[in-house]
């Protein structure tokens, strides 16, 4: 990321293409778009991941978190479709910390290393529930109804799940 | 009357970080977030949840090409001219003190100049984020109380600056109460500092005092 914002290098886009593009294609296949659309979508989405690379800042979040986000923003986009042009370009998401933001109680780093150890530990009844929640963006309750579950059943799954990633930090819920 | 602690929170921030909630409450998330170290991290893991089932995705192959292509794109952007800057945030003097989400969504809006007056010392304006929810921003002067009023539906309000009272309580920066059908209150601002607080509802917001009769007559706004 950090070859690409400073030298433009076709290089370090190129493998950040190769691993990130079909993931993307993935995800908006995932979210509903057709072959064609999820793939223009891919292309969008890493064009501006060119674009931005500048904002990208290591301490605030891993390169997949932040990719994700560009995504993520580009799905907000066509859902809402909206009929007014948009105002700025800069996605507020995007931009690095500023100084009028609070300090992190933990560092990033540390906490997105805690997030990928501890979800490979999960359980898989666990991981479904979470991934319809935090990358399908369901409800608990649309998630109760899609999994046949109860929604305590969900509820408790899924606040036992996001215990184990704070690793032991209190849960506020 | 709720308070954030005892609300299904991961609810709102994967939703904020699948990119599904509702456009007024990842304002109000986005803006709690700037005023809340806890809530930035909240927001902040909830994402990185999501990046990391995006890292775990079984890829689906790009079509033959593709690669060449966004090349070929960005070759294309590089020769043509850099995009024009947009305008910076709004210049408002005593909003210059809120937090960079919210003043991109005033700036969005487009209307900062045209706050209506809701009671006495209490304006407010409409927010345009394309939300399918009622979302404002107040201005209370101090001592200034918004007349008693019931809820249709809920109604998240997010203190952004300043403070007050109801009889559920104070609110500073940074605090959101959540109110629902059943909770009516008379919020006073605090003594001392103006204050801005960002209100997302999903029902009509119901006058329930004298000049609430004179409202519900007159229609609102």
């Amino acid at each position: 990321m950090a070859r690409i914002a400073a030298d433009q290098s076709r290089e370090a886009f190129a493998e950040l293409f190769a691993f990130f593009a079909p993931r993307l294609k993935a995800y908006m296949l995932r979210l509903g778009a057709g072959e064609q659309e999820a793939e223009e979508l891919t292309q969008d989405v890493m064009m501006t991941v060119w674009r931005k690379a500048g904002m990208y800042d290591r301490k605030q979040a891993s390169v997949s978190t932040w990719i994700f986000r560009v995504a993520r923003n580009r799905r907000i986009d066509v859902q809402r479709r909206t009929t007014k042009p948009p105002l700025e370009p800069d996605e507020p998401m995007l931009r690095p910390a500023e100084a009028e933001q609070p300090d992190s109680a933990v560092s990033r780093m540390q906490m997105e290393e805690q997030v990928r150890a501890q979800l490979a530990t999960l359980p898989e009844e666990q991981l479904a529930l979470l991934q319809a929640a935090f990358y399908d963006g369901l409800s608990h309750s649309e998630i109760a109804r899609s999994h046949g579950l109860p929604l305590g059943t969900v509820k408790s799954r899924i606040r036992l799940a996001l215990a184990r990633l704070r690793g032991g930090l209190d849960d506020p819920e | 009357m709720t308070r954030q602690n005892d609300l299904p929170f991961s609810e709102l921030f994967s939703a904020y970080a699948a990119g599904t909630l509702d456009a007024g409450l990842a304002l109000l998330v986005e803006t709690q977030g700037a005023l809340r170290a806890d809530i930035k991290d909240a927001v902040g893991q909830s994402e990185a949840v999501a990046g990391a089932f995006l890292e775990m995705t079984e890829p689906a192959p790009m079509r033959a090409g593709a690669l060449e292509s966004a090349l070929a794109q960005i070759d294309a952007l590089e020769a043509s001219a850099p995009a024009p800057q947009a305008g910076g945030p709004v210049d408002d003097g005593e909003m210059d003190q809120l937090p960079e989400p919210l003043r991109y969504a005033i700036a969005v809006s487009g209307n900062h100049e045209t706050w209506s007056t809701a009671a006495p010392g209490i304006h407010r304006i409409a927010l345009d984020v394309g939300s399918q929810m009622e979302v404002e921003l107040y201005r209370i002067q101090p001592d200034a109380a918004i007349p008693r009023h019931s809820h249709g539906g809920q109604e998240y309000t997010l203190v952004v600056t300043g403070g007050y009272t109801d009889s559920s309580g104070s609110f500073g920066p940074g605090d959101l109460a959540v109110k629902g059908p059943e909770d009516t209150h008379r919020p006073v601002g605090d003594a001392g500092e103006v204050c801005f607080a960002l209100i997302v509802r999903d029902g009509a917001f119901r006058l329930t005092g004298a000049l609430g009769v004179v409202q519900r007559i007159l229609g609102r706004r």
